[in-house]
Parts: C-alpha cells; structure tokens; sequence
C-alpha cells in the first residue's frame, strides 16, 4: 500500500459533523489524502493505529478520548510517534495553546478558521510531512 | 420638716416684732392694772402713767402694722425705743425711784442687746439711761444729791453689762445657729447630689446591661463567620458559636486549650512567614503566628485567604480578616480573628469559568461552521453568484463576525474579572501603535464622512502590550466614529503630561449627558445618546477598554458636552526612553 501512496494521507476527527466536513474539504482542496473522519477520540484512536496517516488534524474538546490525550498517545507510541498532529480547538487563550504544544502538537489552529486559509496551510505543510514510506 | 414648720409658725426663728413686743405689752398692762387696783400702791402721776399706755398702746399697733411685712422689720427697733419711753413714764409715775416698775426695763433692752451689732449694747444702755432718768428729762426733779447720781448711773452701768452679755450670747448663738444652717444646706445639697448619683449609676448600670445584651446578641448572631479570640500569643479566649458552626470545636474544649495556629495549615502558615522573610529562628518564637497576625500587629486590618482545618481534619477555605484587640490605653492585647467560608464563592467562581469555557467552546462552534460555509459559497467555482446572492452573503458574513466579536468581548471580560487576564508586557513606543489604529481606521471613517485627524508626539514609551494597547486604541477610534454625525472629525492625540503619556481622542459627535458620564464604564450600560441614535453597541468596548488601561497601572478619563463633543483620555505611566536618558 504505501508504493502506491504519493499523497500525503490524513485523518480528520471531530464532534461536530459540520465542522468535520469543513476540514474535510480543506484538505481536499490541499490536495491530501483523506484516509478517515471520525466523530470521537477513541474512534480517531483506532483509526490512527489502523490507518497510520501521515496527519491528524483533531478536535481538543470531543467525547471519548479528547485531543490532546490523542496527541500524548501518538507520541508515546513507536507506530505513529513521528505523525504531523494539527490541533483544532475554540479555545483562544495563551494556556491552551501552550497546553497543546506540550501535549505534541505541531501546530494548533482555533475556530472559527477560514476553509481556505486552512487549505492553504495544509498544502504548504505537505511537502515538509513527506509521504512515510 | 415638722419642727422646722413649727418653728416658722412660732416665728423663733425670726420673731415679728409683734410677738417681741407682746412680753412688754402686756406686762405694762398688768402693771398698770395692779397699781391701780392695789390699795397700797399709788399713781403719783396719772397723766404721766396715760401717755405711758397710749405710748405702748401705739407701739403695738405699730408691730401689729409692720408683722407681715418684713421688708419694714428694720423700722422695728422704734418700739423698743418707745417702749424705754413708755416704761420711763410708768416707773416716773408710780413713784420714781421707789416705783416696783423698774425691771420692765429689761424687757426692751432684750430687744435691743439681741440685734447683731456691738452698737445695739448702747443703744440698749442709752434706752436704760432714758428710764431711768426719766425724772430729770422730765425736769421734775434735778441731779441734787451724788446718791441718786451713783443709783442711777450704776443701773444704767449694769443693765449696759447685761445688754453686752445678751449681745455677745446671741452673737455667739446666732454663728452656731448660722454654722447649723449652713450645714444642714450642706447636708440637704449633699442628699440631692447622692440621689442623683444614684440615679445616673442606674442609668448607666441599665445602659451597660442594654451593651453587654447587644454584644451577647450579635455575639449568637454571627453564625455564618467564625469570630475568634486570643492573647497575644494567639492562646484561644473568645470561641463564637460561628466558630463552633464552621469548626466543630466547642468553645470549653477551645478556650484556654488550643492557640489559634492548631486551626490552620502549618504548610501554609510557613509558606506566608516565608514570604514575610523572617530571619530564620532569631526573634520569632512561632514564625506561623506571627505571620498570621503580621498585619494586625503593625496597626492594619488585613484581610485574606487562608485554610482552617476542621475537628474532623477537613479543610475549609476561609477569607480571614485580622485585628488587633486593644485595652483602654491602647496598648495591643490579643487579636481577633473573623473568618468567612468563602467555599460557596469559590464554587461559583469555577462554575463562571467553566461558563465561559462553555460559551466559547458552544458559540465559537457553531460560529465557525457558519463563517466556513459561508466562504465556501463565495469560493464556489462551479457557478458564478449573481450580485444580489453575493450582497446577501455579505451581511451574512458580517452579522456572523459581529457576533463572534461579542463571544470575543465576553470571554475577555470574563476573563479580567477572574484575574486570568495576562498582558505581554515589554517597551512599547506608543507613535506607531496609534497610527496603525488611525489607518485601520481611515476606511469606515472615511465612508461615513468622517476626517481623521492624528496629533502625536514621536517617542513616547510604555511599558504595554503592543496588542492590548492597539485594541483599546481601537475602540475608542471605532467608537468615536460610531457616534460621530457625517461632516463630523476625530481628532487622536498623544502627549506627555508630568510622568504619564497621554492619549486623547476627541470627536465631534452626539455627546453623553452628564448624568451618564459615570455610567460608561459599566457592563452593559449603553448611553441615552447610542440607543436613541441606533448606533450598535452592547455596551462592552469601554469596561474592556479600561480594564486593558488600568492593567497597564493607567486610567481612563473623559469629558462631553451632549451635541458638542467627546473626548475620552488615556493616562499610561511613561517608561523613560533609554535614548531620552542618555540624551538628557
């Protein structure tokens, strides 16, 4: 599977359907592929531990695991310690943001976002990712 | 009182001359009538004996005259002087020398020898000359023989000694009676004072007793503090019925027992000596008291957050506010200490955080998808919007961005007001921050027909937060223009006044009514001037305004004159500019 992959693949996860869809379409439009979308933390979880994606772009405040537990997971873990993570969160303040790079976060982007700034992003962000082989 | 009434009646005290006139009276009438009466004795001169009677007769109608009033008891001493007269008469008529009438003298000169006054004695003495030599005033008789002479002049001499006898006793009796009467004043004043003082000490008593169930009511009363009380080494000697209530302990198991510290955190207590910087175990036997009282001790009620430790070991977060108990001469002899459970306080602070983290989490959300759709209409390739689609998604957009300014404006005041309000702090020169705000600005000014003007000295630093200090920067010139009539003008200033930099933006708007000015500052207020004019606003951009200033260790100010103009200030601490130093 990964000779075939030339893309850099990503997982979306998210509470709110909407919002979801959004990110969705974003890295679409960044020109990612997307491998899964996900409702909850543990489903993400188990999608990143299946999946292996190059990128998570995951919701702080969601049922099950939350995202910043997601991040300490990947960390911690061989499989997918090296991932890119981008952190979705409403909160804005500093301590949150700092709770988030401490936690492993790469990058951590707050709502309301702009779908195509966020397209932006991600496709400036792919090259430095790189497709894991 | 009885005897003193007796007393006045009888006119001992002071006789009317009636009633010293009375003896005389009626003693010269029994004499009269004896000698008339008696077969022996014989009225040698009838006539003489007449005038005599009318004479006495006169001088007791006289003292009968003058008995009630006694204003005119001074004119008295004529009766005894007529008297003398009349009994000279008497004596001269019933045989002179040989009358058996001769002692009634006496009674006159009673009179006179008792009235204070040594002359009275002469007067008395002269009187007795007048009777007795009444014979030869009369011109019956001449001083022929030396025997009459020596008779006469004795009696005068030893009725002058008896009169100066009688003078000196009533003097003598008359001080003592006096002394009586001055002390018995004394006695009555002396009675009068004790009963007062009597009075006044159950009035006070009642009052005290009033105080003390006062105290001892509000002493039950507080039951929602803790109100304790110790020595001066902090020895428990005051244990309220709040205390009991927050604490457990009762006051017999406290008082006298336990110091104050068994009821805190050790922890805590040494952490607060810490900050205190007590030199390590010198002077300060208990550094954990002595922290505790720190502020009390020095004169100063101090007020703040401690934990108590219940009988039960849990704890209880208290606001605890510390005096000094003083005695009557001001000198410090224990303190009090009043605790208030500020558990409920904190819960609801927490509840307000976890409130505020809920609204951004549930606005922002739904925010997001709303401005993301929204774009991603606009950015739809696929079909091109018409100009009407592209104005309606134009509000749309803006509505939605006005709301989430508001979702924004909330959570930083919510945000001031729990304390978790961090500035970025560093030297900031002040010039560029406002123009950078003015061109912003310039667009909406500019479409609402409004002249931006800029006054500003180059140079001036604070020490700020760059972002902060743009938003507050930014209100008040969005404000400004809000309220600002086209053709109108905004004028942005900075200066420097004294130690402070001061940034002034004045418009020539609507104004706000005096009554109002104080107001602005408030959550929520909006001025009569906004609502009636339809300006948006919720009444937020000026608390968020002043709270960015005064986290600076500035302040806000601002003037109007409703119709005229506004002008808002801005006073921040000036930070000296390391060239403005050097180049001084």
């Amino acid at each position: 599977m990964s000779d075939s992959r030339t893309k850099v693949s990503v997982i979306v996860a998210d509470d709110d359907p909407d919002i979801r869809s959004l990110v969705a379409f974003a890295a679409l439009k960044a020109g990612l592929d997307l491998v899964d979308e996900l409702g909850n933390g543990d489903d993400a979880w188990d999608s990143i531990v299946a999946f292996t994606p190059d990128l998570a772009v995951l919701d702080v405040a969601m049922p099950g695991k939350t995202g910043l537990e997601l991040c300490r997971l990947i960390r911690a873990d061989a499989r997918v310690s090296t991932m890119h993570v981008v952190l979705l969160s409403a909160a804005v303040d500093e301590v949150s943001q700092q709770l988030g790079r401490d936690a492993g976060a790469d990058d951590y982007l707050t709502k309301p976002f702009s779908p195509r700034q966020l397209a932006e992003r991600l496709s400036l962000l792919a090259p430095s990712i790189g497709v894991r082989s | 009182m009885k005897i003193a009434a007796l007393y006045k009646r009888l006119g001992v005290d002071a006789p009317s001359p009636l009633l010293k006139q009375a003896p005389t009276a009626l003693l010269y009438v029994a004499a009269v009538l004896g000698v008339s009466l008696s077969p022996v004795l014989l009225i040698a001169s009838p006539g003489e004996v007449a005038i005599g009677v009318a004479l006495i007769l006169a001088a007791t109608v006289f003292a009968v005259v003058i008995g009630p009033r006694q204003s005119l008891w001074d004119w008295g001493l004529i009766i005894p002087g007529v008297d003398f007269i009349a009994i000279g008469l008497l004596r001269d008529g019933t045989g002179a020398s040989t009358s058996a009438f001769a002692a009634l003298v006496a009674l006159p000169l009673v009179w006179f020898a008792a009235e204070e006054g040594r002359q009275y004695v002469l007067y008395a003495a002269l009187g007795t000359a007048i009777t007795v030599f009444m014979p030869f005033i009369l011109g019956k008789s001449f001083v022929n023989s030396h025997e009459m002479l020596i008779r006469g002049g004795f009696s005068v001499l030893v009725f002058g000694v008896a009169a100066a006898v009688i003078n000196e006793l009533s003097r003598t009796a008359r001080h003592r009676l006096n002394k009586v009467r001055r002390l018995a004043e004394q006695g009555k004043d002396m009675l009068a004072e004790s009963v007062q003082h009597a009075i006044e000490l159950k009035q006070s008593e009642a009052k005290v007793r009033e105080a003390e169930q006062m105290l001892r009511g509000l002493w039950y009363a507080v039951t929602e503090q803790s109100i304790i009380g110790t020595d001066v080494t902090g020895l428990i000697d005051a244990w309220a019925p709040g205390a009991e209530r927050m604490l457990g302990n009762r006051d017999a198991d406290v008082e006298g027992k336990f110091y104050i510290d068994h009821f805190h955190l050790p922890e805590e207590l040494l952490e607060r000596a810490r900050e205190l910087d007590y030199p390590a175990g010198a002077t300060v036997l208990n550094p954990g008291f002595s922290a505790l009282v720190e502020a009390a001790r020095k004169g100063d009620a101090e007020v703040r957050e401690w934990t108590y430790v219940r009988q039960d070991g849990s704890h209880i977060p208290v606001e605890l506010s510390v005096t000094a108990r003083v005695d009557e001469r001001g000198e410090t002899v224990g303190y009090l200490f009043v605790g208030h459970d500020i558990t409920k306080a904190r819960e609801v602070a927490r509840l307000k955080d976890e409130f505020v983290g809920l609204i951004s989490h549930e606005l922002r959300t739904p925010l997001s998808s709303i401005l993301g759709y929204l774009e991603l209409m606009r950015d739809e390739d696929e079909t091109e919007l018409s100009s009407s689609q592209l104005r309606y998604l134009g509000v749309a957009e803006r509505n939605a961005h006005r709301l989430l300014r508001l979702v924004g404006d909330l959570l930083f005041t919510a945000q001031v007001e729990s304390g978790k309000f961090n500035l970025d702090q560093h030297e900031q020169d002040l010039a560029p921050i406002i123009t950078a705000s003015v061109e912003s600005a310039r667009p909406v000014a500019t479409a609402a027909g409004i002249t931006l003007y800029t006054e500003l000295v180059e140079g001036l630093c604070v020490n700020g937060d760059a972002v902060r200090l743009g938003q507050a920067c930014d209100n008040l010139i969005s404000n400004a223009i809000k309220f600002t009539p086209s053709g109108g003008s905004v004028t942005v200033g900075l200066s420097a006044a004294g130690s402070d930099v001061v940034i002034t933006v004045q418009d020539t708007g609507m104004g706000i009514a005096a009554a109002e000015l104080d107001k602005l500052f408030s959550r929520f207020f909006r001025a009569t001037t906004a609502t009636r004019n339809a300006v948006p606003g919720v009444g937020l951009g000026l608390v968020i305004t002043r709270a960015i200033i005064r986290a600076h260790g500035g302040d806000m100010g601002v003037t109007s004159e409703e119709g005229v103009f506004t002008c808002f200030s801005i006073n921040l601490p000036m930070l000296e500019h390391a060239d403005a130093l050097t180049s001084a």
